[in-house]
This record gives structure tokens, sequence and C-alpha cells, in this order.
């Protein structure tokens, strides 16, 4: 049944190489049974030019996990087109999450920015639990330029103990990255999820109790039932979502336009760096709506605390 | 000249797809430059009776003309469901299929079961490719209703290890590549083609110096995953990792070699 066409792929190939978009004449297609009936020609497609036409920053990156470091972050950032990685290295999950451990951490964000300032924006991490030491180390921290907050699950992002680090962040003006489970497809989380994991439905309500606070919902494309995500999200204007990690599923991105809307987008890979560009560029969706996903929006965010990029 | 090894038309029943017939398909091809595309249908994961699903891909592409240079469709045939044997010469002969693709995970089998390998033998003695994917979808948010399962490069090894003179397009590298030193060397020798659409190629340079840059071919697994993806990792190799010549054998040329275009 396939019939591979040898005057259309030399006549594509031919044309493409000279960057024309082929007309009935090029193709091959010269009989009239053939231009009215076979396919049209292909006109071959610049991807990278494509990719490299959008800045980008990448809200959700990471240093000193899963193998990430300053060069194979930068080594994917220039592949791909990125200009700015907003990174953070959270404690492991699971952890005691002591105050020792956090500033290890921070101290870790804090070399990888000083290395390449040009590049890098840090997000500090801590644990509500020990209040003291956390505000300290916020300061510690913002006065070093760091731009946000980034957590992992040693406290649920509603939990009474977040209250005050909320209310600091809000005078600061910086926004709560919060991590969010695999799962919930078999009605349940993973079972792997602790029990201190914040679901969507516990950013909806810390959204609604701090309508002035930021909070990132992170990555949809992190293995959570984001369909389930993005609709629990839905009406909460002050959680921002990003669509990092490594599923990319098709529609996700066009499906995130719809329920949480072009504003509230971030463009971010978790390190998953060929997917979150990749499904953004795949997305149908007009070019001003990319351009504010890819940069335009988390820029926003960044210039109510005056650390814009531009 | 760029081939998508790694496409499909037709349903998933537990989430809704665009760009999954072959208007749509042919809509995502002209936009990213594909000017041939491997399809089979997702149906036939999900028919009891996957010649159904055959016969309506094929008489898809045969109702425009079009479609017969643009598509090259692969059969899915369940070796383990009574008349396969008639269904593999009937999609081979009569409806023009290329290939064929198993879904042991979904079908219910292992692959070194008889029946898999008597396919496989069949298929290798007409030069008929066989393909097979890590997996259809990321588990973790799929339906509580679908498979759990999944395979890494090393589960697919038993077949390869059965028929090692067959023809085999592995995709959807979503897990891990990881195989042992003897099982590296038997995937290097074989007639053995991996799409670029999974997730775990996350360096596709180091794994063309390890598997050798035959071994890899253009695929989007369209429209479950992203058009863009699989192609967004050949066409950002660096020069270090991938010259224009190597590049244009990613795009087209290693699976035109493999497919006998």
């Amino acid at each position: 049944m396939f019939k591979f066409n040898r005057r259309t792929f030399v006549g594509t190939t031919a044309a493409s190489a000279a960057g024309i978009l082929l007309g009935n004449t090029l193709s091959g297609f010269t009989d009239k049974e053939d231009s009215e009936t076979a396919a049209a020609p292909i006109k071959k497609v610049d991807l990278m030019a494509e990719v490299r036409k959008y800045r980008k920053i990448d809200s959700h990156a990471h240093f000193g996990l899963a193998g990430a470091t300053n060069a194979s972050n930068l080594s994917y950032a220039d592949r791909l087109g990125i200009d700015k990685l907003v990174i953070s290295k959270p404690m492991a999950p699971g952890s005691p999450g002591l105050p020792e451990e956090f500033r290890a951490c921070n101290d870790a964000i804090i070399g990888a920015v000083k290395a390449h300032p040009d590049r890098f924006m840090g997000q500090l991490t801590l644990n509500p639990t020990y209040k003291k030491e956390s505000m300290e180390e916020i300061k510690r921290c913002t006065d070093l330029g760091f731009t946000g907050m980034k957590l992992y699950n040693h406290v649920k992002i509603n939990d009474p103990l977040f209250y005050p680090i909320i209310e600091k962040f809000i005078d600061l003006k910086l926004i709560i990255l919060m991590h969010s489970p695999i799962g919930k497809a078999r009605i349940k989380y993973n079972a792997r999820e602790p029990k201190n994991i914040s679901i969507p439905e516990d950013f909806v309500d810390i959204a609604k109790r701090y309508p002035e606070a930021m909070f990132q919902f992170a990555h949809t494309a992190g293995g959570i039932d984001w369909e389930d995500a993005c609709k629990a999200l839905q009406h909460s204007p002050n959680v921002y979502v990003d669509l990092s990690g490594s599923n990319n599923i098709a529609n996700m991105v066009e499906f995130a336009l719809r329920y949480i809307g072009e504003d509230r987008l971030f463009f971010g890979c978790d390190n998953s760096f060929y997917q979150g560009v990749g499904h953004i560029i795949s997305a149908k969706m007009t070019e001003a709506q990319r351009k504010k996903i890819f940069f335009d929006n988390y820029n926003n965010i960044l210039r109510k605390a005056g650390k814009n990029v531009d | 000249m760029l081939i998508d090894s790694n496409a499909y038309i037709g349903h998933w029943p537990f989430l809704q797809l665009k760009y999954n017939n072959f208007p749509a398909l042919s809509e995502r091809m002209q936009e990213f430059g594909t000017d041939i595309s491997v399809v089979s249908s997702l149906n036939g994961i999900f028919y009891k009776n996957t010649q159904f699903a055959n016969e309506e891909l094929s008489e898809e592409i045969r109702s425009k003309k079009a479609y017969q240079s643009r598509f090259i469709p692969f059969a899915v045939i369940n070796p383990i469901y009574n008349g396969w044997r008639e269904d593999f010469e009937t999609s081979v002969n009569k409806l023009g299929m290329k290939g064929i693709r198993l879904h042991p995970i979904y079908h219910g089998y292992e692959l070194d079961n008889p029946a898999c390998i008597e396919l496989v033998k069949m298929a290798r003695d007409r030069d008929i490719p066989v393909a097979l994917s890590l997996r259809m979808v990321d588990s973790r948010p799929s339906s509580w209703l679908d498979v759990e399962k999944e395979w890494t490069l090393a589960n697919v090894m038993p077949i390869v290890r059965a028929v090692p003179d067959a023809k085999y397009m592995i995709v959807n590298l979503a897990n891990s590549l990881v195989l042992d030193e003897k099982d590296t060397a038997l995937l290097k020798k074989s007639k053995v083609i991996m799409d670029t659409s999974g997730r775990n190629l996350l360096d596709l340079g180091s794994l063309l110096k390890t598997f050798g840059t035959d071994k890899f071919c253009f695929g989007t697994h369209s429209p479950v995953l992203d058009y863009c993806t699989g192609l967004l990792r050949i066409e950002s190799l660096r020069n270090d990792e991938a010259n224009e010549q190597t590049k244009e054998m990613l795009r087209s040329g290693n699976l035109r070699s493999f497919l006998n275009l």
C-alpha cells in the first residue's frame, strides 16, 4: 500500500535545502491527477530557529539533585536557548529537615549563583518547623539576591507553621514554589508520597487564606494527574502553575491554557529540558501566549520585587 | 527528509487526544516538516480482535492518494488471540502493512511466549520489522483503569535473544536503558532501531556513542506525546555530538535503510 514517492522526496529535499516553499512546479507533481490528489509538498522546518526565537526563564530548575551541576544545567540551557534558570536545592524528601540541612542546601545555591550570576537566580529552602532559623535563613538568602523559595514535602503548604513564612514572602513580594505529588490516577496518590505532601486542594486552601501571596504549583508534567490538578486550581488566581517535568503528554499545555489561563502558566523544565521546551513549542497557541509562558509571566512576578530580568 | 517512526491514529479510552486522525496528523506533519510517518492504530490495543483496527487503518490510508505516499502502516497483531497467523498474512499481503506492532503489556503475554516467538520468526522470514513500545503512556497519572506496568530496555531483550536476526523497532524509551555487557553487544549487532520520543533520552549524544549512530531515528509517539520533543533531541545536537550527515541519518536515513525505502 505505501508508495514511496521518489519525486516528492527529491522535490522536497532539494527545495528544503534552499529554504524554498515548494510550488507545484517544483514538487514533482506535474500531471493533473497527481497535482489534485497526491500529497502536498512538505516544507523543511528550522526547529531550532523557532526554539531560539523566544526568550526563556526556566522557572523550575535544580542544582545538586540527580547529578545536576552548573555545567550540565548550562549545557542544556545553551542548547535550548534558555536565558535564565531559577535554581534551588530542596532538602531530600523524608530527611529530618534540620536547620543545618537547609542551610547547606542554600549554601550550594549561593555558590552556583555566584559562579553564574548572569544565568542563575536562586531560590532558598527551609523548614517552617524551625521558625527562628527559617526567618534568619530568609534574611540571609534574600540579602544575597535570592528571588523565591522552593519547598518539598516536610510540611504541607497550608499548615499553620507556614503562616509566618508566607507573610514574610508577601512583604518581600517573592513567589513560593511548592512541590506536588505523583499520581492520584488510581484514586489515591502514589504510595511513596509522604503524608505532608501538598496536594492541589492544599494550594487552593492557602491561596484563599493569603490572596496577596504568590504560589507556584510545581510540575504539571511531574507525574501528577495534571487534568485533575488544573481543574482544582482554576479558581485560585494567586496560584501560578509551572509546566515542568518529564511527562510531555500531548495537550497538557493546551489543557492548562484552558483551565489556568495564559497569564498564570510558567515555562519550566525541572531538569527535563527537552520536554520542557518541546511541549510548549508543540502546543497550539498564539505567539503572544508562547512568549508569555516562556518569559513574560515569570518576569512579571520577578518585577514585583524589582528582580525582573530586563 | 524527515520520517516519523512512531505515530498513531485512533483513540485512547482514558484521555482526549487531538491530531489522532489522518487529516489532523497530516496537518501536524506539515507544521513540523515531516514527510512520512510510520503509523499504527491505537484501537488495536483495545479491540480484542485487533484485525478490525488494522482494516480501519488500511481503509483510511487507501481512501486518499496523498496518504499512500505519506504513511507507512504497521499492523497490530496479538499472537495469543485466535486467528493471528491469518491476521498477519492478511495484513502483510492484502492490507499493505510494512511492519507489525506488538503490545504484550496490554494484550497480556510475555515476550518469550512461544506464540510471540513464532510470530516474530514469521516477521523475520518476511523481512517485516517488529515494533515494541516501552510504554504507551506515563503510568503515574494514567487512568485507574489503565495498566501500571512499564518496561525498561532490558525487558525487550528476551525476544531479541530468542530471535536475534529479526528487525526490531523499540520506541518511547521512557525508562532505564541500562543493559549488561552481553545484551549491549547483542543489541549493537542486531537489526534494532530506537526512536527519539522517550523521556529517558537525556543525552542522545552519548547514546549515539554507546549504541551507534545507526541505532536511532526520529519518532514522536504522537498523538500521545507532544509532537516536537523527539525532534528537538536531534536538532539540538551539537556538532561534536552529531554532524549534519549524522543528523540526516537520524531524521530519515537510518529508518529508510531499516525499512528498505
